[in-house]
């Protein structure tokens, strides 16, 4: 691979020439110089952050111990989450047998008095509120954080007692019930949506996908939300009602769809209706891509209603929808 | 740099020790790592399409019809048949002859074979444009980036294509000067053709390469250089790219023998129109077009070491006078970098850029990760060579002068230090190879701090083994997940998982659920909270702290279990030891 002459500035080769090798001595020297230092600088400085990113990573005992503290100062309306999300697996490793699927699938923090977290790399939790934490203690590499929130002003849980509900649909110029059963659970699986749960209200054997109960939904954010899945049938309303609901000053519901079946954005809106013994006391158009969406409506305080949650939709494919709601005191949220 | 000698037989001998070190290490250390969903699906085919060839061997005539072929090619009809053909033989080699310690061994060598020859190859074409020592740094550098080394164990054709499409590159290089590698370029393209789509752009980026070298080839022609050696300019390597290519990767593809256009034509489309998968990328669960533009370059800088990339564009900084064109590279400092008359940057700029741009139109599926663009690598590599070579080069002056015999020795330690980054981090990231990230990002944490993707393919289950040996020593019932049922089976011929620990099909009959952490498989998650009612982990495998697959307990089956150590009526299942490279080399 000789050159072809010493004149030509096209070569055979791509390979460095003399010329260039002797290219200006203090282009060389500098440049040389500069180069060399500045590689040696990054392999360097690579080598050592691997090796301190593996010697900042948090050990399982320093996840054990932060779990134990926090279990052993548990209190019956306290939440617990990881910061950052993604170490929410190692929370529920230590903790999981005390985080009930309220706390997990949480829609805003109204029903707690106190949020604990887990904390590791310096994150807070997303949910926290915009202050300081009322305590904090280290565990190794693992904080201990609490907020207290004060005292709950959520009177009822709609989610938790689903199992009281009668559900019912119009079809057929009639009025159809839904029953109670008790059964297997949906096998699992990407893409396959919110699991039915052993205790649910059945149909119409003929239409699986026609049931209430309460699960978790994948929302639009991917977060999880206890819920009561409610699916409309069509245009026809599909009631949801809970006897005996205690009320306060607000009502305030959030509801959403599975992602898979919101995220396209190709799907008729869904209609809400929430009446208290038969009077529309608050509604709701759920357009798909508004994620976990919130309703608040205000209540009569002091009295015990028959709620209904009614829900339609112009098609019934791909319409898992879920909701969850609370009844609350107090006109305003509290300031935590 | 002295000018490369003639590259001879003490080159091809140093290629074929690091391709046989390189294959011996993978064959080393395959068997921590579970095969992945894909896999699976090529062990299928290669099984298939052995009995066929097994079929052809016994009745020829039998075999040629086409229920015959449609019956064994029917599956996975959508990759071209080189490495799956390949694989098969390997597993017929196995059956008869018990050459591998495991099945999936046996599957997994040839690709293993390919990522072998890869680094001879980069180090011939590394030495024949640059230079022995840029050459021999290159390879090194390639096989050592986490991900390619990951990639290079598998039976998948990610690595196999960018062995051919490199392979086709330097045959389209020499063919420039030398008539015979025409051909040789169109029969390897054919090889190309019959592994993997990534080939069909190679005639873009060779036509484009083609036209540059040939107009300035013209223009100093006409300025009256006519040296002894010319640059061929009749494209003879196009015309054996067309003629040789298509005949043979449809000779090696039997399911294209028959209803041939329409085959051929549903094999384009499906890939022209793939469907579109999840991928997290910044905390943003992409599935569905636009994709990010940055893609490609971000997952580059994250996972390929930064002292590899700072090198390589030190090599490319050097060598960009020679990649402009005629007028633009006027401007430039005429004695930094001038281009060779065979435009061999242009080549090697365009064989780098093309895969990276691919991936960062649009509408381009990102489902793959690093892998849809690791083509792009060995050119990397080649650059990172080059600028080693640079920066060495002032060092081995110095010691010229001062201490002659200490320069080669220099250079050498030198090199080493520039590879100590990748060579630790590819050996800490083994068997996590795709969760892996660099440190730029922060490591794997600090990606999983940006909310990127941490793994595809179910490929960690391998890593779960010790774990359910021990939870279940009667044996029991897993929902695996990502992990397919193939793959699942493969952990047990190779005698990894014991036949009694059985793939579940719902979550309510499984003793142990799997959920493999990405960011759209938490609904897994939350399906397994509402079957067992708890959102409780009975274990979390994790890699440097961060969750890679959550393992959750039937209550049933902890019922049982409990009962049982209630009532100690029957000895303990034996023990049964775990192989020692199953067993936790790092922080739990």
């Amino acid at each position: 691979m000789a050159l072809e002459s010493s004149e030509e500035q096209l070569r055979d080769s791509a390979a460095p020439t003399p010329l260039e090798a002797h290219a200006p001595r203090r282009v060389k020297t500098v440049f040389g110089l500069m180069s060399w230092s500045l590689v040696v600088l990054v392999a360097l400085v690579e080598l050592v952050g691997h090796f301190t990113i593996q010697s900042r990573v948090p050990t399982d005992a320093d996840w054990a111990t932060a779990g134990q503290f926090v279990r052993t100062n548990l209190e019956p309306r306290d939440t617990i989450v990881a910061a950052p999300g993604w170490a929410d697996p190692l929370l529920r490793r230590e903790l999981g047998d005390v985080i009930s699927l309220d706390m997990a699938g949480m829609s805003d923090l109204a029903p707690f008095d106190r949020l604990w977290a887990l904390s590791i790399r310096g994150h807070l939790p997303e949910v926290a509120p915009a202050r300081a934490p009322d305590f904090e203690q280290r565990f190794g590499r693992v904080r201990v954080l609490r907020w207290d929130l004060g005292p709950s002003r959520v009177l009822y849980n709609f989610v938790d007692h689903v199992s009281e509900a009668r559900v019912d649909f119009d079809e057929g110029g009639r009025t159809r019930s839904c029953r109670k059963t008790h059964g297997r659970s949906s096998p699992g699986g990407l893409s396959a949506g919110p699991s039915v749960p052993h205790d649910r209200f059945v149909c119409d054997p003929q239409r699986p996908w026609l049931w209430v109960g309460a699960t978790v939904v994948e929302d639009l954010s991917l977060a999880p939300r206890h819920c009561v899945y409610e699916h409309p049938i069509g245009p026809t309303p599909f009631r949801v009602t809970f006897p005996n609901v205690p009320l306060g000053e607000r009502l305030v519901l959030y509801a959403g769809l599975y992602s898979e079946h919101e995220r396209m954005q190709v799907w008729p809106d869904i209609r809400l209706r929430v009446l208290a013994d038969g009077r529309e006391i608050a509604a709701m158009n759920h357009k798909d891509g508004e994620g976990w969406k919130r309703l608040e409506a205000l209540t009569t305080a002091g009295r015990a209603s028959e709620l209904t949650v009614e829900v339609t939709s112009a098609v019934q494919h791909y319409r898992t929808f879920c909701w969850s709601a609370t009844t609350r005191l107090g006109v305003e949220e509290r300031t935590p | 740099m002295s000018r490369p000698r003639r590259i001879g037989r003490w080159d091809h001998l140093l290629g074929a020790l690091l391709a046989a070190a390189y294959v011996a290490l993978l064959l080393a250390t395959a068997g921590d790592l579970a095969m992945s969903r894909d896999e699976s699906f090529y062990v299928t085919a290669a099984q298939n399409e052995a009995t066929w060839y097994q079929l052809l061997w016994d009745d020829s005539s039998a075999a040629l019809e086409q229920p015959a072929i449609d019956h064994a090619w029917e599956f996975n009809h959508e990759h071209p048949a080189l490495m799956k053909t390949l694989f098969a033989w390997s597993w017929l080699a196995q059956q008869k002859w018990h050459v591998f310690e495991s099945d999936s061994a046996a599957f997994r060598f040839p690709g293993m074979l390919t990522g072998g020859l890869l680094l001879w190859l980069i180090y011939i074409f590394g030495a024949r444009a640059f230079g022995r020592q840029v050459g021999a740094f290159a390879a090194l550098a390639f096989a050592l980036m986490p991900r390619v080394f990951y990639h290079s164990h598998l039976d998948c054709f990610d690595i196999p294509i960018v062995f051919f499409d490199t392979w086709v590159t330097y045959a389209y290089w020499r063919s420039l000067r030398k008539r015979r590698w025409a051909i040789y370029t169109g029969l390897i393209f054919g090889l190309a053709l019959a592994t993997k789509h990534n080939s069909w752009v190679l005639p873009g980026v060779f036509g484009i390469h083609f036209v540059w070298m040939a107009w300035a080839e013209r223009a100093r022609r006409k300025q009256g250089h006519d040296p002894a050696r010319r640059m061929r300019l009749t494209p003879y390597w196009l015309l054996s790219m067309l003629v040789l290519g298509p005949p043979i990767m449809i000779g090696i593809w039997p399911w294209v023998w028959h209803d041939t256009l329409s085959r051929l034509a549903w094999y384009a489309g499906f890939h022209l129109h793939h469907v579109y998968y999840n991928m997290a990328y910044f905390g943003q669960n992409y599935f569905k077009p636009p994709f990010p533009i940055s893609f490609p370059f971000v997952l580059t800088a994250f996972t390929v070491p930064a002292t590899t990339l700072l090198l390589a564009f030190l090599g490319l900084g050097s060598r960009f006078g020679a990649i402009l064109p005629q007028r633009l590279a006027r401007l430039w400092p005429r004695d930094l970098a001038r281009p060779d008359r065979a435009r061999t940057d242009v080549l090697l700029v365009g064989s780098l850029m093309a895969p990276l741009l691919l991936i960062a139109l649009p509408s381009t599926p990102i489902f793959g990760g690093t892998k849809h663009w690791i083509p792009a690598y060995p050119f990397v590599a080649l650059y990172a060579g080059l600028g080693t070579w640079r920066v060495i080069r002032p060092l081995r002056k110095l010691l010229k002068a001062k201490l002659p015999r200490a320069r080669n020795a220099a250079r050498v330690l030198a090199s080493m230090l520039l590879l100590a980054p990748s060579a630790v981090e590819t050996i800490h990231s083994h068997p996590f190879g795709l969760s892996h990230y660099t440190a730029l990002p922060g490591g794997v944490p600090g990606a999983a701090d940006l909310g990127m993707n941490r793994q595809f393919w179910g490929f960690t289950t391998g890593s779960l083994v010790p774990y359910l040996r021990e939870a279940m020593p009667d044996g029991g019932t897993v929902w695996i997940c990502d992990t397919t049922w193939g793959a699942w089976n493969m952990l047990q011929r190779d005698g990894l998982l014991p036949r009694n620990i059985r793939p579940a099909a719902s979550m309510e009959q499984a003793d142990f659920v799997l959920v493999h952490l990405e960011h759209h498989f938490v609904e897994v998650d939350f399906q397994a909270w509402v079957t067992y009612g708890s959102v409780k982990l009975v274990h979390v495998l994790t890699y440097d702290g961060v969750p890679i697959i959550n393992v959750y307990e039937n209550p049933r089956h902890r019922a049982r279990h409990d009962a049982a150590q209630a009532i100690p009526s029957r000895p303990p299942a034996p023990h049964r030891p775990v192989p020692p490279r199953l067993l936790p080399s790092r922080r739990p």
